[in-house]
């Protein structure tokens, strides 16, 4: 009984150390002090296998950053779906919550063929190009969901706390406030207030699947996880199985209570690619010894869909990718989405897993996710929209953590020269040729040497007649790369009176701004020199 | 008014018990110190720290600055991710040698700040000057970000161009502020120096600051009045400011100036980079504010 005991303990201290891992490395997803991240935080991406294979399919490139991938593969063909029951920090977001919210039905069961048809879908699409595994992929919606509103909300709260303190308190009140809330700083909370568009959409998909569960324990993870589907179909060879493989007769202790309803009703057996070996079902076995051990694969129940309906369901996504490539929205110029530096130029799309790694690290608040901007199919991609923050000089922190290589891991060097957009002057509101009114903070900010943004000194003559010695700021296109401070720190209220424009065009020949400009010539070129 | 009076004003204000703001005015015994030929002190060398000391030996020492139990502010400028041999900050050695010197001479706390232009992590750390202070481990040292909670209103009743601003609770309530821009080029103001470095603890929308600088920053200066001026130009940054980027641009003085009177250091700074003390905006309107001397002929000058 002992050991049995030990082998659940030993799960739920699993789960606990890996939502433990995920957590510290989402706080650690941010500026250390180096220009590098010394830590692998972008690792639930790397060792995702459906991320793995919706970026190889879609790229048809084999890209190294996604090689642990295969360590999840392997240890389910293994062990099975123990990455679901063990390691899976949405999972244990999802046992956690169904603690509180007592899932009440028991699902209807034909509802676990809709991940196997999600998982085909995803994987037909990446095949033609359309990468839609964000959208499903639990750890996107996680981390994208604590990222962009989780996260901010938990500061917005804490110093909500704290801050009427500081102001309305007495001051020895707020003396023994501040510290805690220093501390705080100084450990769980980010370093500033953050602000995100979509803040409540991106959210509200993360709660969604919490709340599902309460339709049943596991709702997400048996029904909808496209990542389990395919977890599922791997552990159909797993060795490490349930022993005896079916409920005892007239025993209704491990059948009712599994998690995963792994156990088919009729025929009492279990379907192994449904356990997630939570170990319940040895911990609560009561007439026989039931347990664990290395068996060969002997799966006596068919998989929740059958083969000609798994292929049936990815032939009629392929409608989805083609539906794309017929929609107007691509040949329309768009000349303020702004994507992050180094992204790639041509299979940015299809590499990009819509994570929010890249928005949880910017610095400056900048990078945001976008809405329909560049159609359904660009929703959570990552654009840089300098009003809010503009692209630190020095700072190469988004290629880092991005998963899959949609961002490239730029050096210093290649930073300094990638082009985002190029800086373009609102003459009929720039202060020193609308108002005759000096300015140019935009000429100051502007980082790149030589700068990119200079003046001319000229003398105009104001309406009432006195004439000023005027500093008109220009851009010098060449040396401009679109960071986008000037637009940021621009004076004026509103709209600012530089705005950093896109350079990439749609269909290649199309010229915008300063002409016909290809980014990826752009990135070898100068990383050449 | 006196820094008593107005610390009692800061101190009932910011409980919250009366809802007036601090208000700055040049008083009549402001001028009348104008009497006394201002105090310049300069000097050259290869060890920064020994150099900062030896330049302050003519204006008394630190100790003529600050007091023992003083809580000291020291405003140095981090405003740029830039290193420290690019000239775009305050030298993190000249910092750590003022900031050593004003513990030695007794103070309480050392507060170091700017409000950056970059990403202010980024500038703190590239700068040198955060690391160069936390390898001090004292107490004494708080080499803090900027807390946006500390920004208060303020009116400035002598203002000629800007009449109200929100400035930082701390710089307002040191009991010495010393000043440690470094001297470099600028777009917009030619220069910057000791009245611009002061931009670093006003809160707002700074680049509005820029509409009438000269006159601006002298207005500034009228709130933020600093006890001592150092002008680190060990390195200056001749084009290209203010943020540089590139050592080409960078001319190595290994020099270091201080006074009392920051319109004189401000003025003597100048001539550094081959121009004269009025060509600077702001040096000129706060001379005519009566905030300091410009006049490098009527400046007590020594050379260490």
């Amino acid at each position: 009984m002992a050991t049995q005991i030990t082998l659940r303990t030993c799960r739920k201290l699993s789960q606990v150390l890996f939502l433990f891992l995920f957590l510290l490395l989402f706080r650690l997803t941010d500026y250390s002090g180096l220009d590098e991240i010394p830590y692998a935080v972008n690792i639930f991406f790397r060792w995702d296998p459906l991320v793995a294979a919706t970026v190889l399919l879609a790229t048809k490139t084999f890209i190294s950053l996604l090689l642990p991938s295969l360590v999840i593969i392997a240890l389910t063909v293994v062990f099975g779906r123990v990455f679901c029951g063990w390691i899976c920090p949405m999972g244990t977001l999802l046992d956690g919550a169904g603690k509180v919210i007592h899932p009440s039905l028991q699902p209807n069961r034909l509802l676990r063929l809709v991940k196997y048809i999600l998982l085909a879908v995803i994987l037909t699409s990446s095949l033609f190009g359309l990468q839609l595994v964000g959208f499903f992929d639990p750890f996107s919606i996680l981390i994208r969901g604590m990222t962009v509103g989780v996260d901010p909300v938990f500061n917005l709260l804490v110093s909500g706390f704290f801050d009427p303190i500081y102001r309305y308190a007495p001051q020895w009140l707020s003396n023994l406030s501040e510290p805690i809330y220093t501390a705080l700083r100084d450990s769980v909370l980010p370093h500033r207030q953050s602000f995100f568009l979509l803040s409540t959409l991106s959210t509200s998909i993360l709660i969604a699947v919490v709340a599902l569960e309460k339709l049943g324990k596991r709702f997400w993870c048996r029904n909808l996880c496209p990542l389990g589907a395919l977890l599922a179909i791997f552990s159909r060879f797993s060795l490490f199985r349930r022993f005896p493989g079916r409920s005892c007769k007239e025993c209704q202790h491990c059948a009712p209570s599994c998690r995963m309803g792994a156990f088919d009703p009729t025929s009492r057996h279990i379907r192994h690619e449904e356990c997630n070996l939570c170990m319940d079902c040895v911990d609560n076995c009561v007439n026989q010894p039931s347990r664990f051990r290395f068996l060969l694969p002997d799966n006596r129940l068919q998989i929740d869909i059958s083969r000609r309906a798994f292929i049936g369901a990815g032939l009629a996504g392929m409608a989805l990718p083609l539906l794309s490539q017929v929609n107007a929205g691509d040949r329309l110029p768009r000349p303020t989405l702004l994507r992050p530096p180094g992204a790639d130029a041509e299979e940015f799309f299809s590499k990009c897993v819509r994570c929010g790694e890249c928005m949880k690290v910017c610095i400056q608040n900048a990078l945001q996710p976008c809405f329909m901007e560049s159609g359904y199919e660009g929703m959570f991609t990552p654009r840089l929209i300098p009003r809010i923050g503009y692209c630190e000089l020095n700072c190469t922190l988004c290629g880092q953590v991005c998963p899959t290589g949609a961002i490239h891991n730029l050096s210093h060097s290649e930073k300094k020269a990638f082009v985002i957009g190029r800086a373009v002057f609102d003459k009929a509101r720039c202060l020193p040729f609308a108002d005759n009114s000096p300015c140019i903070v935009c000429e100051e900010h502007c980082p790149t040497h030589d700068k990119a943004i200079k003046f001319e000194e000229v003398t105009v003559v104001k309406q009432n007649g006195e004439s000023i010695d005027l500093r008109q700021p220009y851009v010098i296109p060449e040396l401009c790369i679109g960071c986008g401070i000037c637009e940021n720190k621009c004076p004026l209220p509103g709209h600012s009176a530089v705005r950093v424009l896109s350079t990439s065009t749609t269909s290649g020949d199309e010229e915008y701004g300063y002409g016909a400009y290809n980014e990826k010539d752009n990135l070898q070129k100068r990383s050449m020199s | 008014m006196d820094r008593r009076n107005f610390l009692k004003q800061v101190a009932v204000f910011s409980s919250g018990i009366l809802l007036a703001e601090p208000v700055f005015r040049i008083t009549p015994d402001l001028l009348a110190a104008e009497a006394v030929a201002p105090i310049l002190s300069i000097g050259t060398g290869k060890n920064y720290t020994s150099l900062v000391s030896s330049v302050l030996q003519p204006l008394g020492g630190m100790a003529a600055f600050v007091k023992p139990g003083d809580h000291v502010v020291i405003k140095p400028n981090i405003g740029w991710d830039r290193r420290p041999e690019q000239a775009a900050n305050t030298h993190p050695e000249i910092v750590r040698a003022v900031v050593e010197l004003a513990i030695m001479a007794g103070a309480k706390t050392v507060q170091v700040f700017d409000r950056t232009c970059n990403e202010e992590r980024r500038c703190y750390v590239n700068s040198g000057i955060k690391p160069a202070l936390d390898a001090m481990d004292s107490r004494k040292v708080q080499c803090n970000y900027i807390d946006e909670r500390k920004f208060i209103p303020v009116t400035i009743e002598k203002g000629k161009s800007i009449n109200k601003w929100s400035f930082y609770k701390d710089a307002l309530q040191a009991d010495c502020y010393i000043n440690i821009p470094v001297a470099k080029h600028h777009g917009l103001a030619r220069l910057t120096l000791g009245m611009k470095n002061t931009m670093g603890v006003i809160g707002g929308n700074r680049g509005k600051i820029h509409g009438n600088m000269g006159q601006n920053l002298a207005d500034l200066n009228t709130v933020i009045r600093a006890n001592l001026t150092i002008i680190d130009a060990t390195r200056i940054l001749l084009r290209n400011g203010p943020q540089g980027g590139s050592l080409k641009d960078v001319k190595v003085l290994d020099t270091v100036l201080a006074s009392p009177d920051p319109v004189a250091a401000d003025a003597y700074a100048t001539t550094l980079f081959g121009l004269k003390p009025d060509e600077i905006d702001s040096t000129r309107a706060a001379a005519e504010m009566g905030l300091g001397e410009m006049d490098l002929n009527k400046m007590d000058i020594r050379t260490v």
